[in-house]
C-alpha cells in the first residue's frame, strides 16, 4: 500500500497539516482509535469552531476520515500520507547522501594535492 | 553483513575511489571528518573522538544564521572498532559540556529518537572501498518522557503496522 511515487502538493500539505502542536496531538488521539469531535476537544483549552477549523486541515490533507452520522461524525486516522513523512530516517538520507558527495569531492581533493606534492 | 528488519534507518551504500585505510580515517581522524562530515554551509570546529570500544566522541557543528553562528552538539560512544572494517558508534544531541538533550527540547521533529547509532562498514573492491553505513533509531528507554512523545510512538506504531 505504500504510495508508488511522492505527491509533492500533497506532501506539502501533509507537512502543513502535522505544522501543529494541538493537530499532531489529534493524529497521536486517533492513533489510538476513532473519536468524536468532543473528545478529541477534551484535552485541549479550544472553542469547538476552533476545534472543528484543526479537523478540516486535518481532512484536507487526508490525514482523517469522518463519518457521515450527522453531527457525531466520528472521526478516524488515515496514516497512509503519513507514510511519507512518519520516518525520522527519511529526514536523515539526504543529510547523508551530501556528507558522502563532500566526502567523495575531499578524497578527490586529498589525491590531487598528494600526486601534485609527488611531482613538483 | 546483518539484515535488519527495521525500516527506521538511513542505509546508504557508496564505493569510493579510495584505499580502505583512508576511508578509516574519514571517519577517525577529527580533521578529516570535519572536512566531510558538517552540513554545507556550516562548519566543525570541535572534534573529539577517543577510537576504541567505549570511548567517547564529541562533535560541534556550526551554522550562520542571520543571528549570528549557532552551535549544535553531538555526542555518543564508541561500540565496535574493528580497524579498517567496521565502526559503530551512538550518537545524541547534547550541550556544550556533554550533557545528553532531549530531541523535543531543542526543537527537533517530534519522535526523533534520542539517541541513534550509525554503524559503517567497509570492504575493499578493486582500488576503492564500498562502505555500507546503516544510522538507526535507538527506541527510547524513558517512555514517561512526555505524553506528547508516548501518543507519537503509539501513531508510529500503528502506521508501521497499517502501512506497508
Amino acid at each position: 500500500m505504500a504510495p508508488t511515487a511522492i505527491d509533492e502538493d500533497r506532501l506539502s500539505e501533509t507537512f502543513a497539516a502535522l505544522a501543529n502542536g494541538t493537530r499532531r496531538a489529534m493524529l497521536g488521539r486517533l492513533a489510538q482509535g476513532a473519536a468524536t469531535v468532543n473528545e478529541l476537544a477534551e484535552p485541549f483549552e479550544l472553542s469547538l469552531p476552533a476545534i472543528s477549523k484543526h479537523l478540516k486541515v486535518l481532512e484536507r490533507a487526508g490525514l482523517i476520515e469522518r463519518g457521515q452520522q450527522a453531527q457525531f461524525r466520528p472521526c478516524a486516522l488515515n496514516a497512509e500520507p503519513l507514510a511519507e513523512v512518519a520516518s525520522w530516517a527519511e529526514q536523515y538520507r539526504p543529510v547523508w547522501e551530501a556528507r558522502f558527495d563532500r566526502m567523495d569531492d575531499y578524497l578527490t581533493r586529498l589525491r590531487t594535492k598528494g600526486t601534485a606534492r609527488r611531482t613538483r | 553483513m546483518t539484515q535488519h528488519n527495521n525500516s527506521d534507518a538511513v542505509v546508504i551504500e557508496r564505493t569510493f575511489a579510495a584505499p580502505l585505510e583512508v576511508v578509516w580515517q574519514m571517519w577517525t581522524v577529527p580533521e578529516h571528518f570535519a572536512a566531510w562530515y558538517g552540513p554545507t554551509g556550516a562548519s566543525v570546529p570541535m572534534v573529539k573522538m577517543d577510537v576504541r570500544v567505549g570511548g567517547t566522541r564529541m562533535i560541534c557543528m556550526e551554522v550562520n544564521t542571520p543571528n549570528g553562528p549557532m552551535q549544535m552538539w553531538f555526542t555518543g560512544e564508541y561500540r565496535e572498532v574493528v580497524d579498517c572494517e567496521r565502526l559503530v558508534y551512538t550518537e545524541s544531541m547534547c550541550d556544550e559540556h556533554g550533557n545528553v538533550l532531549a530531541p523535543a527540547d531543542i526543537g527537533m521533529p517530534e519522535g526523533h529518537p534520542t539517541t541513534t547509532e550509525v554503524r559503517v562498514e567497509l570492504e575493499p573492491i578493486g582500488d576503492g572501498t564500498r562502505m555500507l553505513m546503516r544510522h538507526e533509531g535507538i527506541p527510547s528507554d524513558s517512555p514517561g518522557a512526555s505524553g506528547w512523545v508516548m501518543a507519537f510512538d503509539k501513531l508510529v506504531t500503528y502506521l508501521a503496522s497499517h502501512v506497508a
